[in-house]
């Protein structure tokens, strides 16, 4: 199968010239309608439809069934969340009760993940019962799964009878001599398997369930964690394997290691990749495959849109107590989702338009610039830089605007007075956004400003409610202008 | 005869659905094993099915008190090397 490139790969390396203001239009123009029709509107597929549709997990499936050194086990998944959350156990029930009283709450819920706490899969009855009755309850939810691969080709049958429009397998290498390093032993057969053995087997069931799904049918997205001087080499043949068996999506992300979680590599000192590291990763294997960038490694019982976690408002006893009237809520949902629909479908055409646009004036020669932006959602800049949870960084080139990575924001001010240490969180806060060399928010206080402009970063609160690539242009060109971007700044590129 | 879960279980519910004899149960603060139903999977299996798939070291010991994964077995972490790290951050 041909892929088609969906998210903007770099021009430089691929020769792909659909780099510029947000191209999801015509990335979409690529797909077979079949996967077009079900990546468009789902909230970790689809750049932009991450600012309007939202996923939940939820945790139902406690077990697992391999070991892998970034886990502890006592956490979520680590493949699936990132380390260190503890999401509540449901009961499939539970769960049901669950998704339903959110979707009818929040409208723009489309997709239902189960992804841990442990494996799905290492836990059959339990994560195939949530979906039956999800399939029969709430036919307009989306369901997806996440897996370690080891119980898939087991699966494919029963999965492939419900709502399943995709799979995510954590696919960290294909050569045992490296699963050795990774994972130190599986649960296969009624024994505990250890080595280049257990990898091989682990490495063979994900390849042959992998190859199952495309054969019924099912949306495949790979995930692999990056362990720098471990599997960082070896990803990109893992790329090159994944596409050639027809996975859609490949999606690194980094390794995050703390000794205080006991965990193998956090122990043992293992080092997660640099912003730097990761990014070249990702564009090494865009010109090869298909990248989610704006994955953001949610927890196994994540609620809400981009980065937000409304679960708060949905812990058991609440949904206990709601009284759900799903056949009317389903009415309601088609109506904002057609509404919603028709305002992306604008916005990508006035990208589409805008990126004509840029194309046909004079090209710059500039390098390229990393910015970092606060939004909550709707393609537009409108969060205060100390409200911010998390900023998503873009790039402006030459060739035009797109979409880097999230990082996750130490959010130094929880809106009341009392903000304790704020000062070091704050400070925190700016180092995150390293290599940036500039932060659009809709607003940025007195403190953080000064800070910010110490760090070599422009604080910019003037494109507030604009839509995201057209500030990041606006701003790159005011920097183009003002000569800012003739030679590489002093600090900040060489650590990003 | 019959093997006993610690208090160092993480409640991740694996055993409990491996074992021949159903013997492990759900229970506050961590995971039981009936010492009644529990056959040490003699007749069913050469090895205790509930310690083959717990991840954590010294969670579950033998008739005899001793952890079927002792420390290190699991993980790979040399438990000095645990031991090192846990100091350290201990001292923060
Ligand atoms: S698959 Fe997930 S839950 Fe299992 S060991 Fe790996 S990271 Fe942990
Ligand atoms: S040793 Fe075997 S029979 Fe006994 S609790 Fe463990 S799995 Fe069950
Ligand atoms: S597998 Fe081990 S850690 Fe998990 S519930 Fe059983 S005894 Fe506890």
């Amino acid at each position: 199968m041909q892929l088609p490139v969906l998210n903007e790969a770099p021009a430089a390396k691929s020769g792909c010239s659909a780099s510029s203001c947000g191209t999801t239009e015509n990335q979409m123009d690529a797909l077979p309608d079949s996967i077009r029709e079900k990546v468009q509107n789902h909230p970790c597929y689809s750049e932009d439809a991450h600012h309007y549709f939202a996923r939940m997990h939820v945790a139902v499936a406690p077990a697992c069934n391999i070991q892998c050194h970034y886990c502890n086990r006592k956490y979520d998944c680590a493949n699936e969340s990132r380390p260190g959350v503890v999401s509540e156990l449901l009961t499939p029930d539970q769960a049901v009760k669950k998704t339903m009283a959110v979707a009818a709450t929040i409208p723009q819920m489309t997709v239902l993940g189960i992804a841990g706490p442990g494996d799905p899969l290492a836990n059959p009855e339990r994560t195939f019962e949530t979906f039956r009755r999800l399939s029969e309850e709430a036919p307009d939810i989306k369901l997806c799964v996440s897996t370690n691969g080891l119980a898939l080709p087991d699966a494919v049958e029963e999965l492939s009878k419900h709502n399943i429009d995709h799979v995510t397998i954590t696919i960290n290498c294909v050569d045992p001599e490296i699963g050795a390093k990774i994972y130190p032993w599986i649960y296969w057969n009624n024994r505990r398997i250890k080595g280049k053995k257990a990898a091989k087997i682990l490495i063979d069931q994900q390849q042959k369930g992998l190859e199952m799904l495309i054969a019924k049918g099912i949306l495949v997205k790979v995930n692999s964690v990056m362990i720098p001087g471990v599997n960082d080499q070896h990803l990109a043949e893992v790329s090159r394997v994944v596409k050639s068996k027809g996975a859609f999506l490949h999606n690194v992300m980094p390794l995050i290691a703390e000794a205080e979680h006991g965990t193998f590599y956090g122990v043992m000192g293992q080092r997660g990749p640099t912003h730097d590291e990761l990014q070249d990763l990702q564009d090494a294997c865009s010109g090869d495959m298909n990248m989610m960038r704006h994955c953001r490694q949610c927890r196994a019982d994540a609620v809400g849109l981009l980065g937000e976690d409304r679960g708060d408002e949905f812990t058991l006893d609440k949904i206990e107590e709601m009284e759900i009237d799903y056949q009317a809520a389903m009415e309601k949902r088609k109506v904002i989702h057609q509404a919603i629909q028709v305002e992306m479908d604008s916005k990508r055409l006035e990208k589409a338009e805008k990126s004509m646009q840029f194309k046909a004036e004079p090209k710059l020669s500039t390098r390229p610039v990393l910015m970092a932006v606060a939004t909550s959602g709707q393609g537009v800049i409108n969060v205060h830089f100390g409200h911010a949870k998390e900023f998503l960084i873009y790039e402006a080139s030459p060739d035009g605007v797109r979409f880097i990575s999230h990082r996750k924001a130490d959010q130094y001010c929880g809106g009341d007075s009392t903000c304790g240490d704020g000062e070091s969180v704050l400070q925190r806060t700016v180092r995150t956004l390293e290599g940036c060399e500039a932060v659009l928010c809709s607003k940025v206080g007195y403190e953080p400003w000064e800070l910010l402009e110490n760090a070599g970063i422009m604080p910019n609160g003037e494109h507030a409610m604009e839509p995201i690539e057209e500030a990041v242009m606006a701003v790159y060109k005011e920097m183009a202008a003002a000569g800012k971007l003739d030679a590489q700044p002093e600090a900040a590129r060489a650590s990003a | 005869m019959a093997v006993k879960i610690i208090e160092t279980c993480v409640n991740c519910f694996a055993c409990a659905p491996v074992c021949p004899s159903k013997a492990i149960y759900e229970a506050k603060p961590h995971f039981l094993v009936n010492a009644n139903k529990c056959t040490e999977c003699e007749g069913d299996y050469p090895v205790y099915q509930c310690a083959s798939i717990c991840p954590i070291e010294g969670a579950i010991l033998n008739s005899l008190g001793e952890a079927v994964n002792p420390p290190g077995s699991l993980t790979g972490i040399p438990p000095e090397k645990m031991a090192e790290a846990m100091a350290e951050l201990q001292s923060h």
